[in-house]
């Protein structure tokens, strides 16, 4: 009989309902299918109403769950199937290889130094984020270890010159590389921890109960939206999140993409997307976005007072405490709301300007509007990674794709399946503090299972 | 310990470019390689990073360092890290002094490298003055039976007594009126997603489970009158309507879950004229019990009282009001409903029951933030005057009901429980949590837990949501049978005590005792260590452990040491004040780089002598910096400050120096632009 717990997803949800349980007394296995805990969040420069820094306040928290002694971290790893025998979880996880020994990496950087090869980080999209073929997944990462690209094993990454000179061995068959840049500088520091031949490795756990916790996925621009696809200076507000974001590709400057000038001239538009055909778009209001649109005007215009923002919207969600007064405080700070919604976006082929289309609701007047950069606040959406996860669980997703609870008015949080829990992103879009209280209560329904 | 025997560490944090990329790190490593006492300084790229963190503690074992500073972003956020980890490397935490140069350095005076670099160079030499000072502290470990307190016998309050009943510990349910179920009481049905239940069912559900537990004691009709002690052992005092009796409870954890109420309009839309206006609660109570009758024009009216200069979004009317608009079209189907609102704030799931309502005949209109609808009588008749934003015209809807969406405030034994607990609320009258994002259940005060709507309106789901989590905050001590508090307490040194029982008379805690002989007695579990005793005791004879009289004056002292006339000292509260500086940080706010910050926990530990010593050096400004009133982390340490402020500028006329340079300010956690405009507005008063 497993009196331990099984924490599935890093994310601030994962990482609370981790802390508590651990707290309580409870052993706690907390994997991740990335390279480092920290989920979302760990990707945001600020968080509403308060602009506290994100990563500064979650880093602690990131560091807690490493060092206490009740929780073991496993990431890079997926959950393939799942067993319930007598009253116990027999768990098969799949853990991707990192081609680094976890154990012998210190995280120094030597290796990331010397790879040649850059690859777009598919995370910071349109705003041109790198990343070496061998990086850390943020400087604050837990563990803080690198990853090698996939794309490096048996010489595929020769041409580019991160490997010098010829092989004629199978890369899982070899033990010693005498040919990779990374491996030759980890060996310099005297670590060998860059292990190309690694394989993935198979996991089995046996936990009394498990805590569904993969957040949620930010609803990506469908079509060409709004001028997406066409033009470069339009943006998702996940993209410009990372353009404020001082660790972020820019370095924190607000440039827009197509001649990396500071943008004077921004537009954002709300619900971008929402209710589109097809169940493309959000069908739903994502509740947070107002607030994050709030958030990154007042932050731009802490940046610059000059620039001139605008917030195309049509329902303000202010829903939280605070939150109305962060608004007011975006207001202040001579952000313009207008109510409308864009319809449509052309692009002035010289300046990369962008001309927005609009009936402004509030006189009914057909307008236009030109910026520098356009800013698509597209909404958040249920992670891709449900289903596999539902079908390996057992559970039922609803029509979103989120997890289904039992009875979300009587037995919150409890799933079809008795021992398994739900909480943040995985039950639908949500903020940062309903996250950490859902997590808590999944946290304390999961401690309470008697295996 | 000797003076030879002190072995200073310096850890110095780039923060990547966060600090680098603006103050010369190197320097300031190098110059406090060369003062007094430094064996070891060192250059971080990311301090806080595992790998960093090790190598620390390999430095601070390889040259036996006994004392640590860590010089980089703010100890508001990484205190606790950097304790751990100084900790784990077998030093006393107590023993580690925290300096921020990114908050209050790089930060803020970005386009100043070199002047950055010299303040740098001050508060690490000012922190390395202090840790020569400090002392071993310890952490005060009190046992935690299990039983647990829980006021408020709502939803949140009645799933956070099953969850501790269930782990077989003892819940105590505390509801002042007779039955259980709180506002839930007065609602006809609730719903989520295609779930839907009348609330009577619910609450039934619910009561039943809690009065046949039998670990779960309910006291209904019944108030809490006194709580004395703290986490572990409190004493918890009752008293039951129409019963003269008290009754004593022994209490580890307390549990708040007192729910709120709503806010009636005053000579509003004719409110409190005629029966036909009325608010959304009493709408459900009419559903409720079958009182609606025959109606046959329904206007709601969103946002009565809310999202305007005082309150915010009330979070629930939307959902509600097209709620019970479908509710009643369902029962009066030939009624015309009309919902007026400003926004409709409606999320997932809730903008189906939107389309159903629309399906249904209900009419949406909106209004203009500034333009609400008005609500007169006419010959008996009720009209509403709205101006329909979409179609740009006024006109006015005939109606026989008018139901009023009402902002919501705490229940109004917020302000004599929060006297009790000694926790904090917020300006709309609600308990305000430990942090908005990451302490959703708790307060700043170990042991009480927070729920439900006592802490803001929310759903019904939500509320039983944050009953549960709050019972895992209540019960992890509980479970563990113990918890470890912070060592930083009053300490009495009765040597010069006069025993004349300003102290104990003054300590907001009661945590200072006169014993049989009349001498002061420190109970270090409930001291909060706020300096209020110590800044006031006329003998000097109360210290604190980590912010003493001695470490204090050698921070003012190596502050002060080179070009005093230029320099201000500025004592910051930890809680808000810090956090205002912060966040005039993280804003990028640029200031003037006079001053040099001393951290205190509250401004109330800021004694006359504190204020005056600068000035015997030579200081151009002494600034005390405070949280806003009326909030304070000790109750009301600023207010005691403020007095001791006016009193100061008296004693510094008298001993020659110009009060008029003594200053104050009081900020919010959020108001980086306060503590930065004070800043630049004192420069200039001072001449500098």
């Amino acid at each position: 009989m497993s009196d331990s717990i099984l924490v599935i997803g890093g994310g601030i949800a994962g990482i609370n309902c981790a802390m508590n349980a651990a707290k309580y007394g409870t052993r706690v296995y907390l994997i991740d299918d990335t390279p480092s805990i920290g989920g979302m969040m760990a990707r945001l420069d600020k968080t509403f109403p308060t602009n506290d820094c994100s990563i500064c306040i979650e880093a602690p928290q990131m560091y807690e769950v490493d060092n206490h002694e009740n929780i073991e971290i496993i990431t890079n790893t997926e959950v393939r199937k799942v067993k319930k025998i007598n009253g116990t979880f027999k768990v098969k996880l799949m853990q991707k290889a990192k081609y680094v020994d976890e154990e012998k990496c210190t995280g120094c950087g030597a290796c990331v130094e010397v790879c040649p090869v850059s690859v777009p980080d598919p995370l910071d999209g349109k705003v041109g984020g790198m990343r070496k073929l061998v990086s850390m997944a943020f400087p604050q990462a837990v563990p803080n270890v690198v990853t090698v690209d996939p794309s490096c094993r048996f010489g595929d990454m020769r041409k580019g010159g991160a490997c010098i000179g010829d092989c004629a061995v199978d890369c899982s068959q070899c033990r010693e590389c005498p040919i990779a840049l990374c491996v030759k500088a980890c060996e310099k520091e005297g670590k060998k921890a860059i292990t190309l031949w690694q394989s993935n490795k198979k996991l089995d756990l046996e936990v009394k109960s498990i805590v569904v916790a993969t957040g949620i996925k930010n609803a990506p621009p469908v079509g060409d939206l709004l001028g997406y696809d066409k033009f470069e200076n339009v943006i998702t507000n996940t993209e410009f999140e990372r353009l404020m974001n001082a660790g972020g590709p820019t370095s924190g400057e607000i440039v827009r993409p197509s001649d990396k000038k500071h943008a004077k001239k921004i537009a954002w538009i709300q619900c971008a997307g929402r209710g589109l055909a097809d169940g493309k778009g959000t069908p739903y209001c994502s509740k947070i976005c107002c607030m994050v649109s709030a958030k990154q005007t007042i932050i731009t215009k802490e940046h610059d007072a000059s620039v001139d923002a605008t917030i195309f919207y049509n329902d303000l969600k202010a829903y939280g405490k605070g939150f109305w007064e962060f608004y007011r405080k975006a207001k202040e700070n001579d952000v313009r709301y207008v109510r409308g919604r864009p319809y449509e976006v052309f692009e002035d082929s010289r300046t990369h300007n962008l001309t927005l289309r609009y009936e402004d609701l509030d006189s009914g007047d057909l307008q236009t509007h030109e910026v520098e950069l356009l800013v698509l606040a597209t909404g958040i959406m249920a992670n891709d990674r449900n289903k596999r996860l539902a079908k390996a669980l057992k559970l039922k997703l609803d029509d979103l794709g989120y997890f289904k609870e039992k009875d979300p008015l009587l037995s919150p949080l409890e799933t079809d399946v008795d021992g398994i829990y739900l909480c943040g992103g995985a039950t639908g879009p949500i903020d940062i503090a309903e996250s950490v209280a859902q997590a808590t209560a999944a946290s304390m329904k999961a401690v309470c299972v008697r295996p | 310990m000797s003076d030879e025997d002190i072995r200073i560490g310096v850890f110095v944090c780039d923060c990547g470019t966060n600090i680098a990329g603006v103050v010369d790190v190197p320097a300031v490593v190098a110059f406090a390689r060369g003062l007094e006492h430094v064996v070891l300084a060192d250059e971080g790229r990311w301090s806080c990073s595992v790998d960093y963190l090790s190598k620390m503690q390999d430095l601070i074992r390889e040259n036996e360092i006994n004392r640590v500073v860590v010089a980089s972003c703010t100890p508001r956020t990484h205190e606790p890290l950097f304790k751990r980890t100084t900790k784990e490397a077998g030093v006393n935490p107590y023993l580690l002094e925290f300096v921020s140069i990114r908050e209050q350095v790089s930060w803020v005076h970005m386009k100043e490298p070199e002047i950055a670099t010299e303040k740098a160079k001050d508060l690490v030499k000012m922190g390395v003055a202090k840790a020569a000072l400090l002392e071993e502290g310890q952490e005060i470990r009190l046992p935690v039976k299990t039983d647990c307190l829980i006021i408020g016998g709502g939803m949140a309050g009645m799933n956070a007594a099953l969850s501790v009943a269930d782990q077989g510990f003892n819940a105590y349910i505390v509801e002042k009126e007779p039955e259980l179920g709180g506002v839930l009481n007065q609602i006809c049905f609730i719903s989520h997603d295609n779930h839907k239940s009348p609330a009577a069912r619910v609450i039934k559900a619910r009561a039943d489970q809690v009065r046949s537990h039998p670990r779960i004691k309910i006291f209904t009709d019944t108030q809490v009158d006194k709580v004395d002690g703290y986490i572990g052992s409190y004493t918890v005092t009752l008293k039951t309507n129409g019963d003269e009796s008290e009754q004593n409870l022994d209490i580890s954890t307390i549990i708040v879950a007192t729910g709120m109420q709503e806010i009636e309009p005053a000579d509003q839309f004719e409110y409190g004229n005629d029966p036909r206006i009325i608010t959304q609660l009493q709408l459900d109570n009419k559903l409720k019990f079958k009182q609606l009758g025959d109606v046959k024009n329904v206007v709601m009216v969103s946002c009565v009282n809310s999202k305007n200069e005082t309150r915010g979004c009330c979070n629930i009317g939307c959902h509600t009001s097209v709620k019970n608009a479908v509710a009643i079209k369902q029962l009066c189907p030939d009624a015309d409903v009309h919902i007026l609102y400003r926004d409709m704030s409606l999320i997932k799931e809730e903008g189906t029951a939107q389309q159903l309502a629309k399906r249904l005949g209900v009419k949406f209109l909106r209004f203009p933030d500034d333009r609400y609808p008005e609500v007169r009588k006419q010959n008996g008749d009720l009209k509403v005057k709205i101006y329909d934003l979409l179609v740009g015209k006024e006109f006015e809807l005939l109606s026989d009901l008018v139901v009023l969406s009402t902002a919501f405030k705490g229940n109004n034994s917020v302000e004599q429980v929060k006297g009790l607990l000694k926790v904090s609320t917020n300006p709309d009258g609600f308990f305000q949590e430990s942090h908005v994002k990451l302490g959703p259940l708790e307060f700043a005060t170990d042991g009480i837990s927070l729920a439900g709507c006592a802490k803001a309106p929310m759903t019904f789901r939500e509320s039983s949501e944050e009953g549960i989590g709050a019972a895992m905050k209540a019960s992890i001590p509980m479970q563990k049978g113990y918890i470890e508090t912070e060592g930083i307490v009053a300490d009495i040194d009765l040597t010069d005590c006069s025993q004349c029982g300003l102290c104990s008379k003054r300590c907001p805690y009661s945590a200072i005792k006169v014993d049989a002989e009349e001498n002061p007695d420190v109970i270090k579990a409930l001291c909060k260590g706020c300096g209020l005793c110590a800044a006031d005791c006329p003998n000097e004879c109360i210290g604190i452990v980590h912010y003493s009289d001695d470490q204090v004056f050698a921070q003012v002292e190596a502050a002060l040491e080179k070009a005093p006339a230029e320099k201000i000292i500025a004592y910051v509260c930890h809680w808000c004040a810090l956090g205002g500086v912060d966040m005039a940080g993280v804003s990028r706010l640029q200031y003037p780089s006079n001053a040099r910050l001393i951290r205190v926990m509250c401004s109330a530990r800021v004694s006359m002598k504190m204020m005056q010593r600068p000035f015997e050096l030579g200081a151009a400004g002494v600034l005390v910096a405070g949280c806003e009133f009326p909030t304070c982390h000790y109750i009301e340490g600023n207010y005691a400050a403020e007095k001791r402020l006016k009193r100061a500028q008296k004693k510094l006329a008298k001993a020659g120096f110009d009060p008029e340079k003594l200053w104050n300010v009081w900020c919010s956690a959020a108001d980086g632009p306060k503590f930065a405009n004070t800043m630049r507005t004192m420069i200039q008063d001072l001449g500098l």
